[in-house]
């Protein structure tokens, strides 16, 4: 199975894309899970008291959904050594039955050895909530070279 | 007094440490909507970023600290970053220290890097978690 995964990826290869809503019932459950309660993430006056629109996702949840790409893709999330991003806009969770929709897609950026880079969009309302989201996952098998690659 | 670019290298003492549990991890997932089966495993790993759970307590030790006078309502997570070097497990028992790394003390904020290292009591590396915090000196109402 991780061999004919290996087989099929090159720089540019796309994982398949992830879309979730975040609601408010969401963030309190992430606020329940994370125990991070801060009220910015459930309480519009204390959003609002901190200068923001509204009351917003939590930055790990973005991050921690945004995971699911590439573990979704690779299997066994005890893969990925490393994981980095950068908080770049606010995500806004209206009070409402819908929430907000985030959409999610990855490529691949880097191939060395069995050791593959991954890149993150998360794209939120037409704008990107992360920037420079990277995954580093090894395969545990080398990836074929291609002569394009580089 | 408050913070200063000479409180980089400060280390905070662990906290108690983390007894990690099915149950909490079981939660975490759920939290992401990951139905990911090793999640529920017997015993399960956690997810990746089940590590910044461990870690909080240790950002609050920095945040808590009298001496730099932050202000929780003040900061904003900038970036995070984690190196995993194996993945957190259901009966882990993790250790987190925290050091701050860098302070670069602008004219209306502060930026603080820190980093919580996780080990387990033999002194095996689990992972480790840096984050950049901007600090605002005054409200921002």
């Amino acid at each position: 199975m991780k061999a004919t995964v290996a087989e099929g990826i090159e720089i540019g290869t796309q994982l398949p894309s992830l879309t979730v809503r975040f609601t408010r019932e969401r963030l309190v459950r992430y606020a329940g899970a994370s125990t991070d309660f801060n009220p910015i993430h459930y309480s519009e006056h204390f959003a609002k008291q901190a200068g923001l629109p509204g009351v917003i996702a939590h930055g790990m949840l973005t991050m921690g959904t945004a995971l699911r790409v590439i573990t979704n893709w690779v299997g066994d999330p005890s893969r990925v050594t490393a994981y980095s991003a950068r908080f770049t806009r606010p995500v806004v969770v209206p009070d409402d039955a819908d929430g907000v929709e985030v959409e999610f897609s990855a490529s691949i950026s880097a191939v060395e050895g069995s050791l593959v880079t991954i890149s993150i969009d998360a794209i939120s309302d037409g704008q990107k909530v992360l920037g420079a989201a990277r995954a580093e996952v090894d395969l545990g098998v080398r990836v074929p070279h291609r002569d394009h690659e580089s | 007094m408050a913070i200063t670019e000479a409180h980089a290298g400060r280390r905070y003492p662990s906290n108690q440490p983390y007894r990690v549990s099915a149950a909490k991890i079981a939660e975490f997932a759920t939290a992401l909507g990951d139905d990911n089966p090793r999640y529920r495993d017997e015993p399960p790993i956690a997810p990746p970023t089940f590590a910044a759970v461990i870690s909080a307590p240790g950002w609050n030790h920095i945040f808590n600290d009298p001496e730099l006078e932050l202000s929780l309502e003040r900061i904003v997570h900038g970036d995070q970053r984690f190196t995993f070097h194996r993945p957190i497990r259901a009966g882990d028992v993790v250790i987190a220290t925290v050091t701050i790394d860098k302070v670069r003390v602008r004219a209306g904020s502060d930026l603080v890097s820190a980093t919580v290292d996780m080990s387990g009591p033999d002194g095996e590396q689990i992972c480790s978690a840096h984050a950049t915090f901007y600090h605002a000196r005054k409200a921002l109402v």
